[in-house]
């Protein structure tokens, strides 16, 4: 009797184990690699180790309309990989049902670094930073449970979770996880900037110059490698009364920091235009103009800009040369970003209009 | 991770079969030592929460007035119960579950009774938070009770929503007089998880431990608890700062023993 009523046990233990464990080979680390001459990055990535499959599903997701409520804005309808993930030319995006965002979409690239995300900087981690676009009724407009639901609905996504994180469950947690996983694989740290700092290259006399006035009026806070130091300051914008954008202040509710933005990085810079937390600056003359002649002063504006920054026509000229050698074209083209099944075509060219791609 | 609702996950993360059955084995003994909410096990401590309004069972959508003569009605009513605390000053021995995560919902009377695995002899302290410590909220993507998916979670100002109430209220002054009180924040100076403190009856020598306690969670403390709030004034929190932590003052106040039971 207790033998029987001990092979009853154990059996169905054995039928419980077989429901949890397929025989499934377990995800292929992947190792994230800091370029030479970097800070170590501020993502644990203990808490969220990479994997071929992990990566391979957020690039999927990234790409996929299904994350927004009409099925017309992927993550990649407004991150486009030419404009190294920024949206090209627009200085606001569209989003859900004709909305625009209220702000520009910055370059996605070197996220790993980070420690707060939006202009604003009021994400406090990678992880939760999509359910602000999936939710947010400007954007993808939709709802986390509707999301997760559609993504249950598709066997390929039920595979390829699996795959990742070893059984079929799909939640938030494992969705998010796996596109901070992709995103956290786009680093770009091979401009010809990195070429000559490495010794492998050399800046022409316009570029040198430019990189030495760059050294004297912008570094302070445009600081390689990463060319911004990731604080919040204000640069003397105007607030369009249209938005009436406070920026850091309100995340922090304080008054110091009024009309605070996160210093952007200026990697790729010359493809992220517009320019500016509401894209107000068509390109980089118009934001060159602005600190030499456009700065509003006021209580919180930064002492660096406050008196506004000298700059003659000749060392903008000298400054633009510099910022060209800040594109880094490996990244832009690098088939390991562009949407599955694209990773022997060319990406899109800047001139195709994204907003109703379907991947 | 941070929940220990779900046992199922960590099982599926071990990788040999063998490891597998031996778990399949424990889990056909009806989960041990596992804090669950609305499942009766074991050496337990049952913790039910009777959401009320002036001593009278919460109904949803019904009309309510608050001491400000302001008629109100309730749609939602959700709050975090968390890091419990148990201590026997007996022997000074405590327990403490400082990862379980519970989300009562008005809405959902399964959420409303937890059970907690009780090992003290005698039960003299009982403590919990209202609300969500501040490494969880700083930690990215939770699950279970603390899935974002569960709409209690800031997505623009990253953050749990530590207590929400949603009503409708001919006094507010806003769209078809909604009222909507989120109330979140967990850094230092607008933390609105309020600790929550109970000394209880040690019991007699001979006596049982206490098995059993009921809550009554008053609802219309909202409005007085220790500020006055008027929904004329304030038909909405939206984000950390000084109102949330007038709410949370007020929300500290709302539960009260209905009973105890050895
Ligand atoms: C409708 C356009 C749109 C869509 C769709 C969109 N984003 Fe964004 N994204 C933006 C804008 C605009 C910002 C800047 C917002 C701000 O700062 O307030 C932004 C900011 C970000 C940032 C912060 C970058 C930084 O440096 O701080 C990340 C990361 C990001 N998006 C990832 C995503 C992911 C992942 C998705 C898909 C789940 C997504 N975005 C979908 C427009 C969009
Ligand atoms: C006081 C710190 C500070 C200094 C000094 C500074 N910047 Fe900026 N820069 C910022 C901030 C902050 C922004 C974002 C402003 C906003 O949108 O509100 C910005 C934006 C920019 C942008 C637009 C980038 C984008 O993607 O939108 C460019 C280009 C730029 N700066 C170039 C420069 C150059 C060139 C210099 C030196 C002449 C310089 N900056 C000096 C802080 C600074």
């Amino acid at each position: 009797m207790v033998t029987i009523c001990c092979l009853m046990v154990l059996l169905s233990g054995y039928l419980l184990c077989l429901s949890f464990t397929g025989p499934k080979a377990p995800a292929t680390p992947v190792t994230f690699v800091v370029p030479a001459g970097w800070p170590q990055p501020l993502y644990d990535f203990k808490q969220n180790p990479l994997t071929t499959q992990g990566i391979a599903l957020g690039r999927k997701l990234f790409y996929d309309g299904r994350l927004s409520k009409d099925g017309n804005f992927a993550c990649a309808a407004c991150h486009q990989q030419f404009a190294a993930f920024a949206t090209y030319d627009h200085n606001v995006s569209h989003g859900f049902n004709n909305s625009f965002t209220r702000r520009n979409a910055p370059g996605l690239f070197n996220l790993a670094w980070q420690k707060d995300f939006m202009w604003d900087g009021g994400i406090n981690h990678l992880d939760v930073q999509p359910l602000a676009p999936i939710t947010d009724t400007l954007e993808m407009a939709e709802n986390i449970d509707t999301v997760l639901n559609k993504l249950r609905a598709d066997t390929a996504y039920v595979r390829m979770f699996s795959a990742a994180f070893g059984d079929e469950k799909i939640n938030t947690l494992r969705m998010t996880k796996a596109l901070s996983q992709f995103m956290l694989t786009m680093v770009s740290a091979n401009s010809k900037y990195d070429r000559v700092m490495r010794g492998e290259d050399s800046f022409n006399l316009p570029q040198r110059l430019g990189y030495e006035i760059f050294q004297k009026k912008c570094v302070a806070c445009h600081a390689p490698p990463l060319f911004t130091d990731l604080t919040y300051r204000n640069t003397g914008l105007s607030v369009d009364p249209y938005l009436n954008d406070m920026g850091r202040m309100r995340i922090t509710r304080k008054p110091e920091d009024s009309l605070k933005f996160k210093v952007p990085s200026l990697r790729n810079v010359v493809l992220t235009f517009p320019y500016g937390h509401d894209g107000r600056f068509y390109n980089l003359m118009d934001v060159f103009e602005h600190y030499r002649g456009g700065v509003v002063a006021g209580s919180t504006t930064d002492a660096l800009v406050k008196n506004k920054i000298p700059l003659s026509n000749f060392e903008i000229g000298q400054l633009k040369a510099f910022m060209y050698t800040l594109t880094d074209s490996v990244f832009l083209k690098d088939p390991v970003f562009s949407p599955p099944g694209y990773e022997n075509r060319t990406p899109l060219a800047p001139g195709e209009h994204l907003h109703r791609y379907q991947y | 991770m941070k929940t220990k609702n779900e046992p199922l996950v960590k099982l599926t993360t071990l990788k040999t079969r063998w490891f597998a059955l031996l778990c399949g084995l424990i889990c056909s003994v009806p989960c041990l030592g596992q804090l669950t909410q609305n499942r009766e096990t074991g050496n337990m401590l049952k913790l039910t929460f009777n959401n009320v309004v002036a001593g009278k069972p919460l109904a949803l959508r019904q009309d309510y007035t608050n001491s400000f003569g302001e008629t109100y009605s309730v749609i939602k009513f959700r709050y975090y119960i968390t890091q419990i605390q148990m201590i026997d000053s007996s022997n000074m021995s405590v327990q403490f579950f400082p990862d379980d995560y519970f989300l009562i919902d008005a809405g959902d009377s399964s959420t409303r009774t937890l059970n907690i695995p009780l090992s003290l002899k005698r039960l003299s302290y009982l403590s919990f938070l209202v609300g969500v410590d501040s490494v969880a909220n700083v930690s990215g993507t939770q699950q279970g009770a603390l899935d974002p998916a569960n709409g209690m979670f800031w997505a623009w100002n990253t953050g749990y929503v530590m207590a929400k109430l949603q009503g409708i209220s001919p006094a507010a002054k806003s769209p078809a007089h909604g009222f909507t009180f989120d109330v979140g924040g967990f850094k230092p100076g607008e933390n609105a998880a309020r600790k929550i403190e109970f000394v209880l009856n040690p019991t007699t020598k001979k006596s049982k431990a206490i098995h059993s306690i009921v809550f009554n969670v008053d609802v219309d403390k909202w409005f007085n608890g220790t500020h006055p709030i008027k929904l004329a004034e304030h038909p909405g929190c939206h984000e950390p700062g000084a109102l949330a932590m007038q709410l949370a003052d007020n929300y500290q106040t709302m539960f009260s023993i209905e009973s105890t039971a050895k």
